[in-house]
C-alpha cells in the first residue's frame, strides 16, 4: 500500500515562538518495502510517523494512504487512527499491563468484533509467526524487554493491517538483544511482503533494515534513497556526516578529468568521484574511516588513478577498539580519522602513507 | 483596691459574716484559679468579671454535651479531673453525684432562691433551659401563633414546624414527658397531641442550636425552641408564641466537683456565679431564665410567664420516651 | 541492606501502631466493659443491645447504599474531572487546581448547610427559582432525602479522590491509549477498555478513601439525612449514645467495630486487587509531549460542565458563607437583607480572644502537624511500596485504623488513650492524634509518587557507598517533593478544620478553629460561624499557596 505525503506540514508553538516540526514534507512511500525515517532527535521524524497514523493532525497538507484520504487540510478530511486499518509498535511497546498476552494480541480482533473462534486461531497463528507460542497466559508485566517487543509485534501484525508502523522501536533494548531482535525484525518483515515505515535515529538500524532510507532534518527531508546510495553517495554534506563516520574536509573544485573531479584541499590535489560542481566552486569533502588505506612500503605506480590520491601523515594517536585501531593521522592543519588492521605495527609519532580510492572520495555540497 | 471593694460588696450581699468570706477569698486567690466546666453560651463575661472582681483566674472548659459526661468520669476516673465548677443540666449532675464526683457546698449566695433550688446539700439549681414555641413574626402575625400547645396540631402549621428530633433529643423528650405530667389533663389528650404533631410533619434537627435558623430565614415558621434565642439573635424575627399554659425546662445546676484542685476558688466562683450581678448578666446577656430573685431575661412578657421545672428523667426513662416518640413520630 | 529494611519496617509499626491502635484498643475495650469508661466489668451486654436493634438492618441498607453512591459518584466526578485536565485541550485548566483543594477547606457542616439553603423543600434558592420558571406548584427538589445525601457527600468527597486519581492520570504512559487506537478502537472504548483499567489502582484508591470517609461522616447525615429521616450508621450511633444525658461511647465502640472491619477489609481486598499492577512500572516514554485530546464542538459544553461544577462546588459555599456572615441573621437574599449587611460579626469574631487563640493554635498544628506527618508518611509509604514483605502489609492496615473508625468515636477513643498520658489536655496530644488519625492523606500521594520511582536509582545511590538515610534524603525525597507537597496539602487543611477529635480533646488554651465553630453552631450562630469559616478558609489557602510555591522553588533548586 502505497502512502503519499504532500505537503504536510505541523507548527508548535511554545514559549511564544512557532517551532516548524514538519516543515512542507513531500513523500511517496513505496508500498510493500521497509522504509525509514533517519534523523537526529527533533527531526521531525516521529512527528512524521504520528500523522501517518493519525495520532497527530497536521497543520497542512495532505496524507493518502493507498486510494484513501486519510486527511487534507483541503478537503477538510480527518480520519480518526481506528478507522486508518494500520498497525503500530511504540517505542515503550506500549504492552497494556493490565491484560495478558493473549488479550493484548487479541484486541485489535475483538473490537472488530470478529468471532471468537477465528480470533483464537488468528492470534495462535501470529504468536507462532512472533515465535511466542505458548506464551497466550503469561501476564503481560511478566514479560521480558524483547518479549514485550514481539507481543507488540504480533498486536500490530494480527489484524492485517495495511502499513504497519515503527516508532523506534529498538532503543529500549540492550545492545546484544536489539541486534538480534533486529535480524529477526527484518526476517519477519521480508516474509510479511507488507509496507512498513520504520522511525529510528540509529543509523545501523536504519542501513539494516531498510529498503529505502529518508533522512530527515529540522522537519524537512533532506535525501531519499537506498541504504547503500545514502551510505555511499549521499548528496548532502549532513546526510554524509550522519549516516556514518566521517572525515569532513573543506575543498575547492579546480578540474573535471576523465570523469572525475579533481579538488584542491588541506590534503592536496584529490581525485574524486564525479560530482556536477563548477570548477571554482566550495564543496566538502567526505572521506570515510574505513577507506583510508595505509601504504607500506613503496608508493604505486605512476599513471594509476590512485597514485595521484597518495597522501603523507603522521600518526596522533592510536586507540584499540578490537577488530580495529583507530588512527588519528594529521595532515597539515587536517586531522582524519582511519580504521586500520590491529596487526599494523605503528605507533604515536611514525609518518605513514595512505592512499584514498577516488570512488570512496565523496563531494557533498557545502 | 476599688475592684476588691467591689468584690467585698458582692459577697456582703450574701448576709454573711464578712469575716468568713475573707478567710475563704484569701485561700481562692491563694489556689489561683478556678476551673468551670460547663456547656453554656456566652458566659465568658461573667468569668472575666469574676477574675476581675475576686483576682482568682477563672477558666472555662467547655464541653459538648454528648461529650459531657463521658469526659468528666474519664478525667475523673485517671485522677485527671481538672475541673473545680461543674455546671449542667440537672440529669447530668445527679449522674456525676452517683459516681462521687461532686462535694458538698451550700453557697451563701444562694440564700435568697426558691425553696426547691436546693435540691441536696452539693447541687444547687440557678436557672432552667426553659423551651418555648419561638415563630417568625414577620410571617406570622401574633394573633395566629398558638395559645395552647394543641394549636401546634392545626393544619396549618403542616411543614412549617422545626424541632430537635424526639426520638434521641433528651431535652426534648423531657419536654414532650413535661408536657403530659404539667399540662395535659389526662394521657389520652396528650397523645392526641403528640399524633397531631406528628401529623404536621415537622422537621427534625440535632439539638436547640440548629431551630432558629430555619425561623429567621422563613424556611419554617414556627419552631420547638428556646425563648433565649431572641436575645441572642437579635435582630432576628423571632417571638415567642404566649401560650395559656406554663413554660417549661430541665433545671440548671452548679455543684463543687468532689476532687477540685481548688476546692476554695471552686467555692469562690460558685459564690460569684449565684451572686445578683451574675444572674444579672446571665438573664440580660443570654437570655437565661434564671432564679435568683426579682431577675428576668430582657423578653417581652417572660416577667409574667409562668416557668416550671420538669422532673428529671432517668437515661433510662428517656431512651424508653425515645422509643416511644421515634414510633409516634414515624421517625425512620 | 535487608536487614535495616526490616528494622525500618518494625520500627514503623511500632510508631505508627502505637498512634492509631491505642485508642481502638481502649474501644475495644470500652465495648466489653460495663459503665462509662474503657475499664469496668467485661461484658458482651453493648454487642448485644447493638446488634439486636430491629432498625439496625435498614440503618445497614441505607448505609450501604449513601457510602457506594457517594464514592461512586466522588470517583466518577473526580476521573472526569481527571480526565480533561490532563487529557484534552480543555480552556482554563487552573480551575481544576482549585476544585481539587478548596472544597476541603470549607468545613463540611457549613457546606452541608450551604446545600441545604439552596435545595430545601420550602424556601430553597433553586426550587424557588424552578417554582418561578416552570408555575410549580410544589417543590420539584428536596435536598432532605437519600439522594440528597449522596450528591452532597459525592461533592465533598471529590477532592480527595481528585488528587488520587489526577496524578496517576497524568503520569499515564499514552502510548497505552495511542496503541489502542491505532488497533482500531476508538476514543470511548479506549478509555473503557485501555485508560481506567490500567488506572486501576488510583481509581480503587479513590473509591475505597472515598467509602471510608463517608462512612466516618456525621456533617450530611445529620444536617441533611436527618431532617429527612433518613438513618445511616453515623445517625444511628449518634441517636443510639447521645439519647439521655450519659452518652454510652462505648455501646457506639461495638457499632463501630463493624465499620472497621469492614474498611479494614476492604483495604485488604484493594491490595490484594492492585498488588498485580502496581509492581508494573511502566517504561516512561522519553521525550514525547503527550498529545492532548481535542474536544472540537464539545470543549465548550464540557468546558460549561466544569464551570457548573466549579460554581457549586466552590462559588457557592463560599458565597454562602460570605453572604451569612454579613446579614445579621439567617435570611433569603432580598433587598431587605442587602440593606441590613454589615460587619458586626467578622468584628465580634476578630475582637474574641479565644477566636483568635484558636487561630493561632489551629495554624501551629496545621504546620507542625503537616510536616511531621508528611515525614512519617514517607518512610511509611516507602516501606509500603518498595518493601513488599507481609510486614509492610500490616503497616499500611495499620495506618488506616483510626482513619476509618467512625468519626464520633473515634475521638472517645483518643480520650480515654491520653488520659492515661502526661500529654492530655496538652496541644501534643492533639497533634499526636491529628497525625495517627489522618495518616493516609500522607501517605497516599506519597506511595503513588514512590511507585513512579525506579528502584535502580535507590540502589544505584546504595552501590556508590551511601547508607540508606542519606539515600533516603539525597535522592528519594527531592524526587518525591510532588508527592511531599500534596501529602502537605492534604495534611495542613485537614488539621485547619480537624473536628473529631479536637471536640474532645481541645481544653482551655488549646482551642481549635473547629471547635469554635462547633460552639457557634451549636448557639446558632450562623454568622460568626461563616466569619470565623471564611478566615479558615484564609487561612488554608494560604497555607496551601505556600506549600506550592515551596515546593517549585525546591524543584527549580533540584533541577
Amino acid at each position: 500500500m502505497e502512502i503519499r505525503i504532500r505537503g504536510v506540514s505541523k507548527y508548535y508553538y511554545s514559549e511564544g515562538k512557532t517551532i516548524k516540526a514538519l516543515d512542507d514534507v513531500n513523500l511517496t512511500i513505496p508500498s510493500n518495502k521497509i522504509f525509514t525515517l533517519l534523523g537526529p532527535s527533533g527531526s521531525g521524524k516521529t512527528t512524521l510517523l504520528r500523522c501517518i497514523v493519525g495520532l497527530e493532525t497536521p497543520d497542512a497538507g495532505e496524507i493518502c494512504i493507498g486510494d484513501d484520504v486519510v486527511w487534507s487540510k483541503d478537503k477538510n478530511i480527518s480520519v480518526p487512527p481506528e478507522k486508518r486499518g494500520l498497525g503500530m509498535v511504540f517505542q515503550t511497546y506500549a504492552i497494556w499491563p493490565h491484560m495478558n498476552v493473549f488479550d493484548n494480541v487479541a484486541y485489535p480482533l475483538q473490537v472488530r468484533n470478529m468471532p471468537k473462534d477465528e480470533i483464537r486461531q488468528r492470534v495462535a497463528e501470529t504468536l507462532r509467526f512472533v515465535q511466542m507460542e505458548g506464551f497466550e497466559r503469561r501476564p503481560a508485566t511478566k514479560l521480558s524487554g524483547g518479549q514485550q517487543q514481539r507481543v507488540a509485534l504480533a498486536r500490530a501484525l494480527v489484524a492485517e493491517p495495511r502499513v504497519i508502523l515503527f516508532d523506534e522501536p529498538l532503543s529500549n533494548l540492550d545492545a546484544k538483544l536489539r541486534e538480534e531482535t533486529r535480524k529477526e525484525l527484518r526476517a519477519f518483515l521480508g516474509k510479511l511482503q507488507i509496507t512498513a515505515v520504520y522511525v529510528t535515529h540509529d543509523r545501523v538500524e536504519a542501513l539494516a533494515l531498510s529498503d529505502s532510507i529518508a533522512v530527515m532534518r529540522a522537519g524537512q527531508i533532506v535525501e531519499i534513497g537506498t541504504p547503500q546510495k545514502i551510505y555511499f553517495d549521499a548528496d548532502h554534506r549532513f546526510v554524509a556526516d550522519f549516516i556514518g563516520r566521517a572525515n569532513l574536509v573543506k575543498a575547492t573544485v579546480i578540474a573535471e578529468k576523465g570523469g572525475c573531479t579533481v579538488v584542491d584541499c588541506g590534503l592536496g590535489r584529490i581525485v574524486c568521484q564525479h560530482r556536477d560542481i563548477p570548477v571554482g566552486s566550495e564543496a566538502t569533502l567526505c572521506i570515510r574511516p574505513e577507506f583510508i588505506r595505509i601504504v607500506s612500503g613503496a608508493a604505486p605506480a605512476a599513471g594509476n588513478l590512485a597514485a595521484c590520491n597518495s597522501v603523507e601523515g603522521r600518526i596522533e594517536s592510536l586507540v584499540f577498539v578490537g577488530e580495529v585501531y583507530e588512527v588519528e593521522i594529521g595532515v597539515g592543519d587536517e586531522h582524519l580519522l582511519a580504521r586500520i588492521d590491529p596487526d599494523a605495527k605503528l605507533k604515536e609519532g611514525d609518518s605513514v602513507s595512505f592512499t584514498l580510492d577516488p570512488a570512496h572520495c565523496l563531494l557533498v555540497a557545502i | 483596691m476599688k475592684k476588691l471593694l467591689a468584690a467585698l460588696c458582692v459577697l456582703c450581699a450574701a448576709a454573711q459574716p464578712q469575716a468568713q468570706d475573707k478567710a475563704q477569698l484569701d485561700k481562692a486567690r491563694a489556689e489561683g484559679k478556678a476551673s468551670f466546666y460547663a456547656n453554656i453560651t456566652a458566659v465568658e463575661p461573667i468569668i472575666k468579671a469574676f477574675t476581675a472582681d475576686t483576682g482568682v483566674t477563672g477558666e472555662y472548659t467547655r464541653i459538648s454535651t454528648s461529650k459531657f459526661v463521658a469526659t468528666m468520669i474519664t478525667e475523673f476516673e485517671a485522677g485527671k479531673l481538672m475541673a473545680d465548677v461543674v455546671q449542667a443540666p440537672l440529669p447530668v449532675l445527679d449522674l456525676l453525684k452517683d459516681k462521687s464526683v461532686l462535694a458538698s457546698y451550700r453557697s451563701p449566695a444562694a440564700a435568697g432562691y426558691p425553696e426547691w433550688t436546693r435540691k441536696d446539700d452539693k447541687v444547687q439549681i440557678f436557672g432552667i433551659e426553659y423551651v418555648a414555641l419561638i415563630y417568625n413574626k414577620e410571617k406570622v402575625k401574633a394573633a395566629d401563633a398558638p395559645k395552647r400547645y394543641e394549636d401546634l396540631t392545626l393544619p396549618k402549621w403542616k411543614d412549617k414546624i422545626v424541632m430537635p428530633n424526639p426520638a434521641n433529643h433528651a431535652t426534648t423528650i423531657s419536654w414532650l414527658v413535661g408536657l403530659k405530667e404539667n399540662v395535659f389533663k389526662t394521657e389520652a389528650e396528650w397523645r392526641t397531641f403528640l399524633q397531631g404533631l406528628a401529623a404536621n410533619k415537622p422537621m427534625f434537627v440535632a439539638s436547640f442550636g440548629p431551630t432558629p435558623a430555619p425561623i429567621e430565614s422563613g424556611e419554617k415558621l414556627i419552631a420547638i425552641s428556646m425563648p433565649k434565642y431572641i436575645v441572642t439573635k437579635a435582630p432576628a424575627p423571632l417571638d415567642w408564641a404566649r401560650v395559656s399554659q406554663p413554660l417549661m425546662g430541665t433545671p440548671r445546676a452548679i455543684a463543687v466537683a468532689s476532687k477540685a484542685p481548688h476546692p476554695a476558688a471552686a467555692r469562690a466562683f460558685i459564690d460569684y456565679w449565684l451572686s445578683k450581678k451574675s444572674m444579672e448578666m446571665l438573664a440580660k446577656d443570654v437570655g437565661e431564665y434564671v432564679l435568683a430573685p426579682g431577675i428576668y431575661p430582657p423578653i417581652d412578657g417572660i416577667k409574667e410567664a409562668k416557668v416550671i421545672a420538669i422532673r428529671e428523667l432517668s437515661d433510662a426513662e428517656i431512651q424508653k420516651w425515645g422509643a416511644e416518640f421515634k414510633k409516634i413520630f414515624d421517625v425512620k | 541492606m535487608n536487614s535495616s529494611r526490616t528494622k525500618l519496617t518494625w520500627l514503623l509499626i511500632a510508631i505508627v501502631g502505637a498512634l492509631t491502635v491505642c485508642p481502638v484498643v481502649m474501644l475495644v475495650l470500652g465495648s466489653f466493659s460495663e459503665g462509662l469508661t474503657a475499664f469496668g466489668h467485661f461484658t458482651v451486654d453493648k454487642y448485644v443491645a447493638a446488634y439486636t436493634d430491629p432498625g439496625f438492618y435498614e440503618v445497614m441498607v441505607n448505609t450501604g447504599i449513601f457510602v457506594l453512591a457517594s464514592s461512586l459518584l466522588s470517583t466518577l466526578l473526580a476521573i472526569f474531572l481527571a480526565y480533561l485536565n490532563t487529557r484534552t485541550d480543555i480552556p482554563f485548566k487552573f480551575l481544576f487546581k482549585i476544585i481539587s483543594i478548596i472544597p476541603m477547606m470549607i468545613p463540611h457542616l457549613l457546606f452541608a448547610v450551604s446545600w441545604a439553603l439552596l435545595l430545601n423543600p420550602s424556601n430553597g434558592l433553586i426550587n424557588l427559582g424552578l417554582k418561578e420558571a416552570f408555575g410549580l406548584d410544589s417543590a420539584p427538589l428536596n435536598i432532605y432525602s437519600m439522594w440528597g445525601m449522596i450528591l452532597v457527600e459525592g461533592l465533598l468527597d471529590l477532592p480527595i479522590a481528585y488528587l488520587i486519581i489526577a496524578p496517576a492520570m497524568a503520569s499515564f504512559d499514552v502510548a497505552l491509549e495511542e496503541s489502542s487506537r491505532v488497533c482500531g478502537a476508538g476514543t470511548w472504548r479506549t478509555l473503557l477498555r485501555i485508560t481506567l483499567p490500567v488506572l486501576r489502582p488510583a481509581i480503587l484508591a479513590a473509591f475505597i478513601l472515598g467509602v471510608v470517609r463517608s462512612l466516618a461522616s456525621f456533617a450530611v447525615p445529620s444536617v441533611i439525612g436527618m431532617p429527612g429521616r433518613v438513618h445511616v450508621l453515623a445517625t444511628y450511633l449518634y441517636e443510639m449514645i447521645a439519647t439521655g444525658f450519659a452518652t454510652d461511647y462505648g455501646k457506639a465502640a461495638a457499632v463501630g467495630m463493624s465499620v472497621l472491619v469492614a474498611s479494614v477489609t476492604l483495604i485488604v481486598v484493594y491490595r490484594a486487587l492492585t498488588a498485580e499492577s502496581e509492581k508494573f512500572v511502566t517504561i516512561s516514554s522519553r521525550g514525547f509531549r503527550p498529545s492532548v485530546i481535542e474536544l472540537g464542538t464539545a470543549r465548550m459544553p464540557l468546558f460549561g460542565l466544569v464551570g457548573l461544577l466549579s460554581l457549586v462546588l466552590i462559588v457557592l459555599p463560599v458565597a454562602v458563607l460570605m453572604y451569612t456572615s454579613l446579614v445579621p441573621y439567617s435570611m433569603v437574599p432580598s433587598a431587605k437583607a442587602f440593606s441590613m449587611m454589615s460587619l458586626k460579626h467578622w468584628s465580634d469574631v476578630l475582637n474574641d480572644p479565644i477566636s483568635l487563640l484558636s487561630l493561632k493554635n489551629s495554624l501551629f498544628l496545621a504546620v507542625v502537624g503537616a510536616t511531621l506527618g508528611v515525614i512519617l508518611s514517607v518512610f511509611v509509604a516507602y516501606v509500603i511500596v518498595k518493601v513488599k514483605t507481609r510486614a509492610a502489609g500490616i503497616l499500611e492496615s495499620l495506618s488506616y485504623l483510626s482513619f476509618s473508625f467512625p468519626g464520633i468515636v473515634i475521638g472517645v477513643g483518643f480520650m480515654w488513650f491520653f488520659v492515661q498520658t502526661p500529654l492530655y489536655a496538652t496541644i501534643w496530644a492533639l497533634l499526636l492524634g491529628y497525625i495517627a488519625t489522618y495518616l493516609p492523606y500522607g501517605i497516599r500521594p506519597m506511595s503513588s509518587a514512590f511507585i513512579q520511582i525506579h528502584s535502580h536509582l535507590e540502589e544505584s545511590s546504595l552501590v556508590c557507598g551511601a547508607s540508606p538515610l542519606t539515600t533516603m534524603r539525597r535522592i528519594i525525597v527531592p524526587l518525591l517533593i510532588p508527592g511531599i507537597v500534596s501529602g502537605w496539602i492534604l495534611m495542613a487543611s485537614m488539621f485547619v478544620r480537624e473536628l473529631t477529635l479536637s471536640v474532645v480533646l481541645s481544653r482551655p488554651g488549646t482551642e481549635v478553629l473547629a471547635v469554635q465553630i462547633l460552639r457557634f453552631s451549636e448557639d446558632g450562630l450562623w454568622g460568626k460561624l461563616s466569619a470565623l469559616g471564611i478566615v479558615m478558609i484564609l487561612i488554608s489557602t494560604t497555607l496551601v499557596v505556600m506549600a506550592t510555591l515551596v515546593g517549585n522553588r525546591f524543584k527549580a533548586v533540584q533541577g
